[in-house]
């Protein structure tokens, strides 16, 4: 039996398969790798750049980061304190979620882009604290319109700047490259 | 046994470092046994609740538990007091050598017994080798077990998903836990303290068992400062702690015998 499936694979046709097999697995992960380096569908296509524009600070709308580990993703109340002015709000297809969800009171389900593993405790605000400024870790905001991340965030790349920053100072270094400052 | 804790080379080191950073005692004399404790670390930590068939296997996860032993032969028996048993911190614990994928690792920052669950892989060697006892493996993914979840609208809902502490981790199958000293609360005060520009005061955070206890048999703070409470109490007359002649150097002292 086995060695009937085997003599059948041997021959040119049963070679084919085999490749058109393999390909097919290959694709099929290439594909699914490309998956994960996309930026997420979003309930609205949120223009950054737009935005960045304007002159808002980052802060504006993620407020957390300069206070506590969470950034936040604003509410839409935040949007319509300035929305509601809009006249192009009442209109815009693209701006409809957002008026729907004010009028309903129903919460828009933001996908959130830059997140970490659940072993992973991550803080915002000794980073905001160091000096970091947001575009050294989420980019150039100014550039895209829904968030994208700008490299992945895995622990060789979280070390690389512990490290960098934490230089000669001994006790820096311990800190910022202790197994507990981040994962418990 | 005594042990020269002033030895040169490796064991000079430890014995410098034998005070460590974080500590705490507890009281015997004054704890009632009630299980405060037990509850307040598995709702702070989110621990799993296993069930009765894997509690039957002993598969409990506690990172606390209250013990009592038996003293003299029967009829003639005396329970000896209440012995709240955690994760003793050791300066110099067993546990740590005998990891193969080194996930449970010594903290040089805080001085703590770490364990890093993404880390582990499961061997549970540590566990063998803690003479406290106090590891718990996770046999399976409790919190994720579709039999213990509700049907609502066609999704399944699990029951205590809305109680987990977002500052824990929710460990998955297969990884070894154990009491942490609540570090996310040492994270959370020091992270405080320094936007205020200032450190971390006695008795400004404390664990959750030592918050939950009723009689405040449980005192947790700095062992290397001398004027907080938690080093005046562990070096009471009272003071014992346990295993000591294996060399591990507990952080956690029993106070018993008043």
């Amino acid at each position: 039996m086995l060695k009937n499936i085997f003599d059948w694979l041997k021959q040119p046709l049963g070679l084919i398969a085999v490749g058109i097999f393999f390909l097919s697995v290959f694709s099929v992960a290439l594909y699914g790798i490309s998956t994960t380096q996309q930026a997420p569908a979003q309930p609205i296509e949120f223009p950054h750049k737009t935005h960045v524009g304007f002159g808002i600070q980052c802060l504006y709308c993620h407020p957390g980061a300069s206070k506590g580990p969470a950034a936040g993703i604003p509410s839409q109340a935040k949007c319509w304190a300035c929305h509601n002015q809009i006249e192009k709000t009442q209109t815009s297809e693209l701006l409809a979620p957002l008026k729907n969800a004010v009028l309903s009171g129903e919460s828009i389900q933001w996908v959130p882009v830059a997140i970490v593993p659940d072993f992973v405790q991550f803080n915002h605000r000794p980073h905001i604290a160091a000096g970091k400024n947001c575009e050294e870790c989420h980019g150039d905001m100014s550039q895209v319109t829904i968030a994208e991340n700008p490299q992945v965030f895995n622990m060789g790349w979280c070390l690389d700047c512990h490290l960098k920053n934490a230089g000669d100072d001994v006790e820096k270094k311990t800190k910022l490259t202790d197994c507990g400052t981040c994962h418990y | 046994m005594k042990i020269d804790l002033n030895l040169v080379g490796a064991k000079g080191a430890i014995a410098e470092a034998a005070e460590g950073k974080w500590g705490m005692t507890i009281d015997q004399d004054v704890c009632t046994g009630c299980q405060a404790c037990v509850a307040a670390c598995a709702m702070e930590n989110n621990l799993s609740f296993v069930g009765e068939e894997d509690a039957g296997y002993g598969r409990t996860q506690h990172w606390i538990r209250i013990e009592r032993f038996w003293e003299g032969e029967y009829p003639e028996i005396k329970a000896t007091p209440n012995q709240p048993m955690l994760c003793q911190q050791c300066g110099h614990a067993p546990c740590e050598p005998v990891c193969p994928v080194f996930a449970t690792p010594h903290s040089d920052a805080e001085q703590l017994n770490l364990q890093v669950y993404n880390r582990c892989v499961g061997t549970r060697y540590c566990a063998n080798n803690c003479p406290y006892q106090v590891r718990s493996f996770n046999w399976r993914d409790y919190h994720i077990d579709p039999f213990h979840a509700n049907m609502v609208d066609g999704k399944l809902v699990f029951a205590l998903h809305n109680q987990f502490n977002p500052d824990v981790t929710v460990r998955r199958r297969g990884v070894m836990e154990k009491c942490t000293f609540c570090i996310q609360r040492i994270h959370k005060a020091q992270d405080t303290a320094k936007a205020e520009g200032r450190d971390v005061f006695d008795g400004e955070f404390t664990t959750a068992c030592a918050q939950a206890c009723p009689a405040d048999a449980i005192t947790f703070g700095r062992v290397d400062h001398h004027e907080s409470l938690v080093s005046q109490l562990s070096h009471h007359e009272r003071g014992v702690k346990h295993l000591e002649e294996l060399n591990t150097l507990p952080r956690v002292t029993y106070l018993k015998g008043a």
